[in-house]
């Protein structure tokens, strides 16, 4: 069947396409293939995971089968999901706080010529640094409460906000910009009605990852500094030897990732949309 | 050439622009240009790429400065851009998330005047336009032509006195080219303006203007003001009469007389073009 998709060229003949017409099935499974594909390959990998390590006999500490780790998973569901929320709030609120300051930064930047030499080269220089390595500082700073972790976070996922707006008002097409000069818009109008709107698409993107940062973010600072939430929770039970709680730990991280991020794509699709 | 009418709407005095910080430094892309023009006449500035016409537009439309001269119109020096001005660019410069009607309100709201009032001229002008079906669509899902015509709609809703048309239809094909320029006259008879029309193409020129100034590169100056004698409503078929066939041989002729002199004196002193054409 695969072989048979693969012959076909992209753009389809007249002739092959009326032919398709006559086989609706065969299309449909086609225009489905992008969901159905990637979970069959999901599907398939679990599965020689679990032959595998029954087969091999590998011990549950060092690796437990997609079947343990599913049911460890529901036992310990309420703990889990106990410990999901200070790791989203704290996601969320170092998102907000990492956009806000990006794109403040990137409006600064744009504006003032002064404040781009002054800013940009030393922005780009910072994120050269493994900014992982800084965690512990927001500790010494900030103590062990929820502030330092957010602020890490939002120290470490700030950056990409910055740079996409900061490209995305840059980037606003000039003609549309003289327009507004043409019509006697103040600077703020510009901004407003063309710039910004303009570089939705490229803050979007760089909050996207910042959103995806944030997580990563607020999870070291549990590793290193915390009474509660997923990051903390992962290096508890492996203390313990509890693997298969680490995954399922991991199981409901990525749910929470995929959430926030979807969260932030669809608000992206909302905006554009109005 | 005397002028025609007796205003004098527009003056352009001994005006220049030399370009410092371009890609080349100190190319003049201007050079002492004068005239003047009364109000409601249609002009067409003639010329081929590259000889200025444009960088004239924007001086005049106050959205460059001038390097050495001054630019009058209704009697007040040009310093910036005006409200009484309206400027029609190369490319249509719809903004791509506005359906074409909010595009045509789009200088009503940057000038902070009651969208509902306009409201009604703006659904007006696009079913003039012959664009009825297409106000909630986006600039995506029209053809160029229609974005051109979104974009005519847009200069005219707030009613500005004075039109400046930099090459609005270059990027379009010949057949849509010439709808767009009939589509224009209709409209200019309509709103009567005054308008300055920059392009390259001669039949365009003779077919829209009152007047056809020629401009030619090196020097970047006016060489030929020429009325054009058609009386309007012009029809359509304008262009396939003899009078329009001569008119327009007669301004390719001058327009290569001009080149042909430059490129002789260019082949004898590498200097000193300037003081032929003088």
């Amino acid at each position: 069947m695969t072989i048979e998709y693969s012959a076909v060229p992209r753009i389809a003949p007249p002739t092959a396409r009326l032919a398709g017409k006559g086989v609706p099935g065969g299309l449909r499974l086609r225009q489905l293939r992008p969901v159905i594909l990637p979970l069959a390959t999901a599907a398939l990998m679990l599965l020689v995971w679990q032959i595998t390590v029954g087969a091999l006999r590998i011990p549950t500490v060092i690796l437990p089968p997609p079947s343990e780790i599913g049911h460890e998973l529901w036992r310990a569901l309420p703990t889990l999901l106990y410990h999901a929320v200070p790791t989203t709030l704290d996601s969320l609120t170092a998102f907000f706080a990492a956009s806000g300051l990006g794109v403040g930064l990137a409006v600064a930047i744009t504006y003032s010529p002064f404040l781009r030499d002054m800013l940009y080269p030393n922005l780009v220089l910072f994120q050269l640094i493994p900014k992982v390595a800084l965690a512990p500082l927001f500790v010494v700073w900030l103590g062990i409460g929820s502030e330092s972790r957010v602020a890490f976070a939002a120290f470490v996922s700030f950056f990409p906000v910055v740079i996409s707006a900061a490209v995305g008002f840059a980037n606003a097409e000039t003609s549309a910009l003289r327009l507004c000069r043409s019509l006697t818009a103040s600077e703020w109008q510009s901004f407003a009605m063309v710039r910004f709107p303009f570089a939705l698409p490229a803050i979007f993107s760089g909050m996207k990852i910042a959103m995806t940062m944030a997580v990563i973010g607020v999870i070291i600072g549990e590793f290193i500094s915390a009474q509660a939430g997923l990051g903390f929770y992962i290096l508890y039970v492996s203390s313990r030897m509890e693997t298969a709680l680490i995954f399922a730990a991991l199981l409901v991280l990525c749910v929470i990732g995929m959430a926030l991020f979807g969260a932030v794509a669809l608000a992206e699709q909302l905006v554009r949309r109005s | 050439m005397p002028v025609a009418g007796h205003e004098r709407y527009i003056e352009v005095t001994e005006v220049s622009k030399v370009y410092r910080n371009g890609p080349v430094e100190g190319i003049e892309a201007v050079s002492s240009l004068s005239f003047t023009l009364p109000r409601g006449q249609f002009v067409a500035v003639l010329g081929p790429s590259g000889c200025g016409k444009s960088t004239l537009l924007m001086m005049l439309g106050g959205l460059e400065a001038v390097t050495d001269g001054q630019i009058v119109v209704g009697g007040e020096p040009m310093t910036g851009p005006r409200t009484s001005i309206g400027i029609m660019f190369q490319d249509p410069t719809l903004l791509p998330w506005k359906s074409a009607l909010d595009n045509v309100l789009f200088p009503i709201r940057v000038l902070k005047q009651p969208l509902d009032a306009y409201r009604s001229r703006a659904r007006l002008l696009l079913e003039r336009v012959g664009l009825d079906g297409f106000m909630h669509k986006k600039p995506h899902e029209l053809s160029g032509g229609m974005r051109q015509r979104v974009a005519i709609c847009r200069t005219l809703v707030y009613d500005p006195e004075l039109l400046l048309m930099d090459e609005p239809f270059s990027a379009l094909d010949a057949i849509t080219r010439d709808e767009m320029n009939e589509l224009l006259l209709d409209l200019w008879q309509q709103y009567t303006k005054t308008a300055l029309f920059v392009t390259h193409s001669i039949r365009e020129a003779v077919f829209l203007a009152d007047r056809v100034l020629v401009m030619t590169r090196r020097p970047a100056t006016i060489v030929e003001d020429l009325t054009i004698p058609f009386a309007r409503p012009r029809p359509a078929g304008l262009g396939e009469s003899r009078e329009f066939n001569e008119i327009c041989g007669h301004l390719r002729g001058r327009i290569e007389q001009v080149h042909r002199r430059w490129n002789e004196v260019r082949a004898e002193t590498r200097a000193g073009h300037t003081e032929l054409v003088g």
